[in-house]
């Protein structure tokens, strides 16, 4: 008997969706024939806006491009504004940035993690890692004054310096997320059942990963080493001693395998920062901010981010205006290119588990 | 040596493209301005002769003076990590340039945003439909000269009772009875507008 086909639109309120999209699915019973990403419901014309605000008051706009991991935004927008007018940035600064983007970095994994897990309804997980990342919430508060949106890297350095007794609380902090390690590790890493449900899902052909743009954990997952703070190091991370893991395959495993190491990592680079982070100024002072003029030229940047390459274009025209800013976001082509094709063939109940492993983020891919 | 790699390729670049303009602003970038129909073969070369495979992003510029759109192409090579910037400009008043969907696939993405943004018209890409926009009609938004404040006023109104509160600056002081300073005036937001 041929079975019929069957369309099924899949967000933009659902659960197991990564934000507001969504995907339009033709099914023959269980299995996906075709797939179409479907954005809109979330254009906030960032970038638009950012023509009409002075440099400093694109900042509050930047971070709201990415809710889970803010902070790449910042710092490439500070740093491609510093390349264009050639601005020193004080070492002091440059660890603190570092700090904050492994901080970030750390918070957004926990937050994959739950993600991850609850869209194959292993519930206790998101309960665990949302309540664990809340600690770091915490060291960004005390930090930046914010808990989500910081606003704290700009051109020239960072706002404020580290508050005092800040430095034990972050290793404190590290201690604890080392210890909960094993937990996540008993529960979701040597757990058989992840293991059966990620293993050869949502597989990203190796030979093709470089030519569909695949970048951060994804690419990495199929075997290929190339990690932004290795091949183009910016801030500090020249300095830092870490390793990139790869693993071998391309599917839903080996992209949280690779992220589990790396977590690994990120907790070694925070280390490391609090020990050998100089003294002295923590901020270059830029010129009058209301009537600051970055001379004309334009530049791109980019970040390693959790999800992988991010990158800031920006334009200026010599005016108190940026001509242009354009945000190169991961999830701008794992999410719609990539996605639509690695969902053909796959299982209904895969699609969010296959969203997350990929890092999915729409706001990023509307701006 | 300093800047060797970035020199040879370089080099080669020249050595094939005669008209086009090719610096290095500094390590590990190129920036190569280009004729808009040497877009096609020089994207075509960097990929498979000089190994950029990995295509970072396009962007896109608006010149509403020179009367001109700018297409930014950039390739990253994973081998020697360089980045390659590639421009090049398109009249405003009718801008076209051949698909390179053959090329990389993602770029569809890519040229459905800048088509709908922008207005360039992609030749033989064939699913230039709306991507973020719906039914949009009018001047593409991302266009200097397009007009966001007009464009507001006419479709969008002011909750009763709200229509005092349109710039946070002067309510704030109408409420306050402070005084705003000069120069706080003139970078207010409307003034920006």
């Amino acid at each position: 008997m041929r079975e019929k086909e069957t369309t099924i639109y899949l967000g933009p309120q659902h659960p197991g969706i990564t934000g507001n999209m969504m995907v339009k699915l033709k099914v023959t019973g269980d299995t996906i024939v075709k797939a179409e990403t479907h954005v809109g419901y979330l254009h906030r014309a960032f970038e638009k806006l950012m023509e009409a605000r002075t440099w400093l008051q694109c900042f509050p706009i930047v971070c709201r491009i990415c809710v889970p991991e803010p902070d790449p935004n910042e710092e490439n927008l500070s740093r491609v504004i510093e390349e264009i007018e050639g601005r020193e940035v004080p070492e002091r600064a440059k660890y603190i940035r570092v700090l904050v983007l492994e901080l970030s970095r750390l918070a957004t994994y926990l937050l994959w993690m739950g993600g991850q897990s609850g869209s194959m309804g292993l519930y206790t997980m998101p309960q665990w890692t949302v309540g664990d990342r809340d600690y770091i919430l915490d060291l960004f508060e005390q930090l930046t004054g914010g808990r989500v949106y910081h606003m704290y890297i700009w051109p020239g350095g960072v706002r404020r310096d580290l508050p005092e007794g800040f430095k034990d609380k972050v290793l404190k902090v590290m201690d604890y997320l080392e210890r909960r390690l094993k937990d996540y590790d008993d529960l979701l890493f040597n757990n058989a059942l992840f293991y059966k449900r990620a293993k050869g899902v949502g597989i990203i052909d190796k030979n093709k990963a470089q030519e569909w743009g695949v970048v951060g954990a994804p690419l990495r997952g199929c075997g290929i080493k190339h990690d932004v703070r290795i091949d183009e190091p910016y801030e500090v991370y020249d300095k830092m001693d870490f390793i990139v893991p790869t693993y071998e395959g391309g599917d839903v495993w080996s992209r949280a395998m690779v992220r589990r190491l790396e977590f690994e990592q990120s907790i070694s680079i925070v280390r490391q920062v609090i020990e050998k982070i100089p003294g002295g100024d923590f901020y270059n002072k830029i010129p009058n901010p209301l009537n600051w003029r970055v001379p004309p030229g334009d530049a791109y940047v980019k970040t390693e981010s959790a999800r992988g390459e991010f990158g800031y274009y920006a334009v200026s025209d010599g005016s108190v205006k940026p001509r242009r800013v354009h945000a190169r976001g991961p999830a701008y082509v794992h999410g719609v290119s990539l996605l639509e094709r690695i969902l053909v063939g796959a299982n209904i109940a895969d699609v969010s588990f296959i969203m997350n492993s990929l890092g999915t983020c729409p706001p990023e891919i509307e701006r | 040596m300093k800047l060797q790699i970035e020199n040879e390729i370089l080099d080669k670049i020249k050595f094939t493209f005669h008209s086009a303009e090719v610096r290095i602003p500094r390590h590990q970038r190129i920036e190569v301005k280009l004729r808009h129909d040497l877009i096609h073969p020089f994207l075509g070369y960097a990929k498979n002769t000089l190994g950029f495979k990995h295509l970072s992003h396009i962007s896109c510029v608006d010149w509403l003076e020179d009367n001109q759109i700018e297409l930014v192409y950039i390739l990253m090579n994973y081998e020697n990590l360089v980045e390659v910037i590639a421009k090049i400009r398109l009249n405003r008043e009718k801008p076209e340039i051949p698909t390179l969907r053959e090329y990389w696939p993602q770029i569809e993405t890519y040229e459905r945003e800048i088509h709908e943004m922008y207005g360039v018209d992609f030749i033989g890409h064939g699913n230039l439909t709306d991507f973020i926009l719906e039914d949009w009609e009018g001047i593409p938004p991302m266009r200097r000269d397009f007009d966001t404040v007009k464009y507001s006023k006419e479709n969008f109104f002011h909750r009763e009772g709200r229509e005092d509160a349109q710039d946070v600056r002067t309510t704030i002081t109408k409420k306050s009875g402070e005084e705003i300073p000069e120069l706080a005036k003139v970078y207010s937001v409307r003034h920006l507008e």
